[in-house]
């Protein structure tokens, strides 16, 4: 409760240690360091459960992205070809040998069982031939290093590839893409926008009239026509998604430029004889931040939906890298013969969470941001 | 009025134009059409020949107006697969694919008017934060995610629905095609109204008119549907038609996963074989019903509400 502001529930006379007390209450009030806008933003956001559950998902989104070669199980490009498309916990009976071309290079066999026999190695393959093998083309030392017995704790797909794995390295993908897509176009946005939104006119009028030009043309083929023009690839599919979708952004930040420029402190710049540059930067833009975030927010995660569209078109990212758009292509083929749904739902689940996560978290934000909504 | 209209008819015309430019330059940077056509090993003439033909040998500038001159006709070139005019072959599949966008354009409105009245008029218990959260999983979802999970669903494990194919098999008509496709389509605009919805109601029932309403004692329900309820519509009247818009001119997974023979799934057929043409006649003619719904939209908008001003 703020004391300095009661307005009619002050009564006309009061006692002079009612004053001081008074007085000395606004004093304090005073003295309190002011916060800024993110602090107060922070604190109502840390009040809204799904928001943080938002950001705690994505957060361990990104721990596993970054983290991929450490957290996941297996190798994402490994193939046995005898797994395929086994179902989720299917355990793996292997033995790891070193390949004759090159020692470094390790070759897994499945087997149904095996036991030491002198400096030879008798197991059986799973299709039940008995087979033996020299324990120096063994990769490693014991017994704990050559026979192993991994969980696929999702299963496999069709090639033998372990999905969890794959559906690790995806979340790099899909993420690293989202991030620079949104990155090109938060600047594209930015850009156009301020500056139709700050001088207005001419330049407004044709500024708009290029933005509602890129609006008009279907996003998923402006982006696959750019890929394609570009060729396949990562970069490209960044740069495609980025270049397309910066239409909304630039038009929030027109109109925050429209509201703004009227403010006393922009004419305050003006009187000041600031150049228009450092008006629009230092001044207008900080001061437009919470709704570009809000928007960003939800670029970024339209943009991981562009992604996995992209892919499981097979026009993003390439094979062999996994994404999870490319997964459930690979995968969709068996929906119809009734088998192997996993391979269609884990990636699907992911992007689902994914994007579900960022949403969560955008909408808090959104809240945060926006006092009028306060609960 | 007239002349309002006749300004936006002009930028209408103005954005096609622009539009038509753009996708004359993306054109120009993809690979050589004489190429693509004829495979890699094409003969050198064989390949003069076609550009003669495509007007490929004529200066860039030349062939900008003669394209622009094209689309002005409606001339929008021939398919390199089945060499048919690429207009004809829109018309002819524009039919399915405005049959699923205006069948799931309704059930959209209407359940996501409602969920959206209901959410505000219940603001903040447990039925409005569950359509929300509901709403936000909508959002959510890729469309094409969504198809194939419903596909699975209902299709493969349920048995309820066949699960792709058109729902006219020779003259035969066949309902229970269209209908999981246009729910799975539905599904996105709902949720995206249903908020629209609830955030408008939310801000007009805070209105000092509808205090004042609610003060000389009109009743709450004459309250939210004849006060609240029309001066709420505004920004959900946008967002239906930018989404009748936008699935008018592109429901490409749905249509690609459910066998549906849009235009959708033409595209996307066209580009896995690289049929350049179609996509380009596909890119305009999208353009020009976004434009052309997107035109309507504003003089509705200037007829039913004054504060927009006619400027």
């Amino acid at each position: 409760m703020n004391p300095i502001n009661q307005g009619s529930d002050v009564p006309h006379r009061l006692g002079k240690d009612e004053i001081d007390r008074r007085r000395h209450e606004n004093e304090s009030v005073l003295k309190q360091t002011p916060r800024s806008l993110w602090y107060y933003s922070w604190r109502r956001m840390k009040r809204n459960k799904l928001a943080m559950l938002g950001l705690g998902i994505t957060f361990a989104l990104i721990l596993i992205a970054a983290g991929a070669s450490f957290l996941a199980p297996f190798d994402p490009n490994s193939q046995v070809l005898e797994y395929s498309t086994e179902p989720s916990g299917f355990h793996g009976n292997i033995l790891i040998s070193k390949s004759e071309a090159n020692p470094n290079q390790t070759i897994p066999i499945p087997i149904a069982e095996c036991r030491v026999q002198g400096n030879r190695v008798i197991y059986t393959t799973s299709e039940g031939r008995d087979k033996s093998i020299a324990l120096s083309r063994l990769a490693g030392n014991s017994e704990k290093d050559w026979h192993k017995t991994p969980t696929y704790y999702l299963g496999t797909d069709r090639y033998g590839r372990d999905v969890l794995s794959r559906l690790m390295y995806g979340a790099r993908i899909s993420l690293t893409v989202a991030f620079f897509a949104e990155l090109c176009s938060l600047f594209i946005g930015v850009l156009i926008g301020s500056i139709a939104g700050f001088y207005r006119g001419v330049t407004d009028d044709v500024f708009m009239w290029f933005t509602n030009v890129v609006w008009s043309i279907p996003s998923l083929l402006l982006i696959i026509a750019i890929s394609i023009a570009l060729g396949l690839g990562m970069w490209q599919t960044i740069f495609a998604i980025g270049i397309t979708e910066w239409v909304d952004m630039a038009r929030i930040v027109r109109g925050q430029f429209f509201t703004l420029r009227e403010t006393e402190y922009v004419e305050a710049t003006k009187a000041l004889g600031l150049s228009n540059k450092r008006t629009i930067f230092r001044h207008i833009l900080p001061n437009s931040l919470g709704p570009i975030i809000v928007i960003a927010t939800a670029g970024f995660a339209n943009a991981i939906i562009y992604e996995a569209s992209l892919s499981f078109l097979g026009l993003g990212v390439q094979p062999p890298t996994s994404t999870w758009g490319q997964m459930i292509h690979d995968g969709y083929g068996f929906i119809a013969a009734g088998s192997n749904w996993g391979l269609t739902l884990y990636p699907a689940l992911a992007i689902m969470i994914a994007v579900f996560a960022f949403n969560l978290f955008g909408d808090g934000l959104r809240d945060a941001f926006d006092p009028k909504l306060k609960r | 009025m007239l002349s309002f209209s006749l300004r936006r008819l002009f930028y209408s015309v103005l954005v096609i134009f622009g539009v038509v430019t753009v996708v004359f330059f993306i054109m120009n940077l993809l690979p050589d059409p004489a190429r693509m056509m004829q495979g890699q090993r094409a003969d050198l003439a064989t390949q003069a020949a076609i550009r003669h033909q495509l007007g490929l040998d004529l200066p860039p500038l030349q062939r900008y107006l003669r394209f622009i001159g094209d689309v002005a006709q409606g001339d929008l070139g021939r398919s390199w697969s089945s060499n048919r005019p690429v207009l004809g072959s829109i018309m002819e599949r524009f039919g399915a694919t405005a049959t699923l966008a205006i069948g799931a354009m309704t059930i959209a409105t209407i359940l996501g008017i409602g969920i959206g009245i209901l959410s505000a008029v219940k603001s903040y218990t447990i039925f409005d934060n569950g359509t929300m959260l509901f709403a936000l999983v909508g959002i959510s979802v890729p469309a094409f995610v969504m198809g194939l999970l419903a596909m699975l669903l209902f299709g493969s494990v349920l048995d309820w629905f066949p699960v792709s194919g058109y729902m006219y098999q020779g003259d035969e008509l066949h309902l229970e095609y269209l209908i999981l496709p246009m729910c799975v389509l539905a599904l996105r605009p709902i949720s995206i109204i249903a908020r629209v919805t609830r955030s408008s109601m939310l801000e007009t029932l805070a209105s000092d008119y509808v205090r004042t309403a609610k003060a000389k004692g009109v009743t709450w329900k004459s309250v939210v549907y004849r006060h609240a309820l029309r001066n709420a519509l505004n920004p959900v009247v946008t967002t239906v038609s930018a989404w009748l818009a936008g699935l008018l001119v592109g429901t490409y997974f749905i249509e690609y996963i459910f066998n549906w023979p849009g235009i959708g799934l033409q595209a996307v057929d066209a580009i896995t074989r690289s049929d350049f043409p179609i996509i380009q006649g596909t890119v305009i003619f999208s353009a020009v019903i976004f434009v052309t719904v997107n035109f309507f939209v504003d003089i509705l908008y200037s007829r039913m509400d004054p504060r927009v001003k006619l400027g």
